[in-house]
């Protein structure tokens, strides 16, 4: 449903992605690993518009997705949980998880979807009134993802999601992400650790240095094979 | 003199109204842009203007000209920010050369229209006291401030829980993250701007109708606007309403114990004073930025 076709891009005169193509199917967890600086989440910012394509192309359900604006593609239903968080900080968690529902088209479901993320984050029920400045690095990773989901995204981007938290944590946010595959969510996953990302993924892609090393369904990879590929310069 | 000191308590409280729906819009602002808008005062001097014409040529009442205040004051905000977002490079530096020139443009343009003599309103109905115990003002002081209050109470309620005003703050709190939820930031400045020059309109009409007005107004309330917008610790609505009564308060203060030639001076004392004893402002205290 999401293709990347021959994509190019970076920041400025530093290009990372080098001729890149990949397919997001419906319904699957798609993992993306690789270490730091392979491009996997200028990946992400790519198809969100956050950053312009040099070249190739993104496409949503066949609609062309590049040179549009990073709002005109989240309203076009594909949810980007960013890496290190970024919650509205001067905002109270409910008024965080609300502005997830913005566009015109996601109003009317406001009240349905809160509460289901209040069932999905029962934590954040108890924190809902509390800024989002205040809560620790999991909880806002929960108004993060919680946000994400208001606006019921036909694609859901995670970008890093075990990022600086605790162990206890992580496995409080993989197994919310179990949840929402088992709901037949289409998700991306951008994630370091790839034991987590192999236990939950359909299909796993491996990056380094802005290209696709590998490409497999996540029950025929080799984990000694991709760990070669992994540390390999 | 103990009256003469709650008078004046009084009298500062009252002018704090229209100092602070100036500040606010100013503090608008410069959440969603991170810019200073230097000619911010000069949008509520226009309204003034709009209004001493609306009196002197049609006869109307100063509170009536309020609508035509908005269409004008509105306009020339969204003016300001077509110019403000054309810059490229470095906005928050160059915004403050570009709206500090705009400024002197709108006053210049104001002493072309309407010559450089000093003006107030003749509406007898405003000016008649009103008497509160043992303070008096005037009655349009009353009128403007319990408007104040309201539109201060509105743009509160607009903040909190209309989809528009929330967007705005999170446009202010982080603009990348905003996008992601499909908020266009540029539609989302230019509705920041247009509520400033609401709060800026109202302004102008009151400061016409309870004080007196001259084309180098503007930039002293630009001044004052920034003076409180620093003082209340930037991002603080409760702060800008209370930074607003300080300052009117220390203003009436000094003219009524030293001299109203201090007038302008005290402001900036109390200024450097506060930011000496609380550098994040009255209400930026443990908040951390970022």
């Amino acid at each position: 449903m999401l293709e990347v076709n021959r994509v190019r891009a970076g920041y400025g005169a530093i290009n990372v992605l080098w001729d890149l193509s990949l397919t997001i199917r419906e319904g699957e967890v798609t993992a993306i690993i690789g270490p730091n600086g392979a491009g996997k989440t200028t990946l992400l910012r790519a198809i969100m518009g956050l950053i312009p394509l040099s070249q190739g192309d993104i496409a949503l359900h066949g609609d062309s997705l590049a040179g549009r604006q990073t709002w005109s593609i989240a309203r076009h239903g594909i949810s980007l949980i960013p890496e290190g968080r970024l919650v509205f900080r001067d905002m109270t968690v409910e008024d965080n998880l609300t502005m997830g529902a913005f566009p015109n088209s996601r109003r009317a479901g406001v009240a349905h979807n809160l509460a289901r993320v209040y069932e999905l984050f029962p934590r954040l029920a108890e924190r809902r009134r509390q800024l989002a400045g205040a809560l620790s690095g999991g909880e806002a990773q929960m108004v993060a993802i919680g946000r994400g989901l208001m606006a019921e995204p036909s694609v859901l981007l995670v970008d890093e999601p075990s990022l600086g938290l605790a162990p206890v944590m992580v496995q409080e946010i993989f197994g919310i992400l179990e949840r929402l595959k088992a709901e037949g969510r289409t998700i991306v996953l951008v994630e370091q650790n790839t034991h987590l990302a192999l236990s939950l993924a359909d299909h796993v892609h491996l990056m380094q240095a802005g290209r696709l090393l590998l490409s497999e369904p996540a029950p025929r990879v080799d984990l000694q094979r991709l760990h070669d590929l992994y540390f390999a310069r | 003199m103990t009256e003469l000191i709650l008078q004046s308590l009084y009298s500062g409280l009252l002018v704090g109204g229209a100092y602070a729906l100036i500040a606010l819009g100013l503090a608008l602002v410069f959440g969603t842009m991170k810019i200073i808008n230097l000619a911010h005062g000069e949008l509520v001097l226009l309204a003034a203007y709009v209004a001493y014409t609306a009196e002197s040529q049609f006869g109307l009442n100063p509170l009536a000209s309020i609508p035509f205040a908005l269409v004008i004051v509105c306009a020339s905000a969204v003016l300001v920010y077509l110019l403000v977002s054309r810059i490229r490079v470095n906005r928050e530096l160059n915004s403050l050369i570009l709206t500090f020139g705009l400024g002197i443009i709108l006053t210049n343009a104001v002493l072309i229209v309407w010559s450089a003599n000093i003006r107030s309103t003749s509406s007898a109905w405003l000016q008649d006291a009103v008497v509160l115990g043992p303070l008096f003002s005037m009655r349009s002081e009353v009128v403007f401030f319990v408007l104040s209050l309201a539109l201060a109470g509105g743009l509160w309620w607009w903040l909190s829980r209309s989809w528009y005003g929330r967007a705005v703050r999170a446009v202010s709190s982080n603009r990348d993250a905003a996008k992601l939820m499909g908020i266009d930031p540029v539609r989302t400045e230019l509705v920041s701007f247009v509520v400033a020059g609401v709060l800026a309109s109202v302004a102008g009409v009151a400061i016409y109708s309870s004080s007196v007005i001259q084309p180098a107004l503007g930039h002293a309330l630009t001044i004052k606007a920034f003076i409180i917008t620093v003082l209340a610790g930037i991002g603080s609505m409760p702060g800008v309403l209370l930074g607003a009564v300080l300052l009117g308060v220390t203003e009436s203060l000094t003219v009524t114990l030293a001299s109203s030639a201090l007038q302008e001076l005290a402001g900036m004392v109390l200024f450097l004073l506060v930011l000496f004893v609380m550098p994040n402002g009255l209400f930026g205290g443990a908040r951390r930025r970022g």
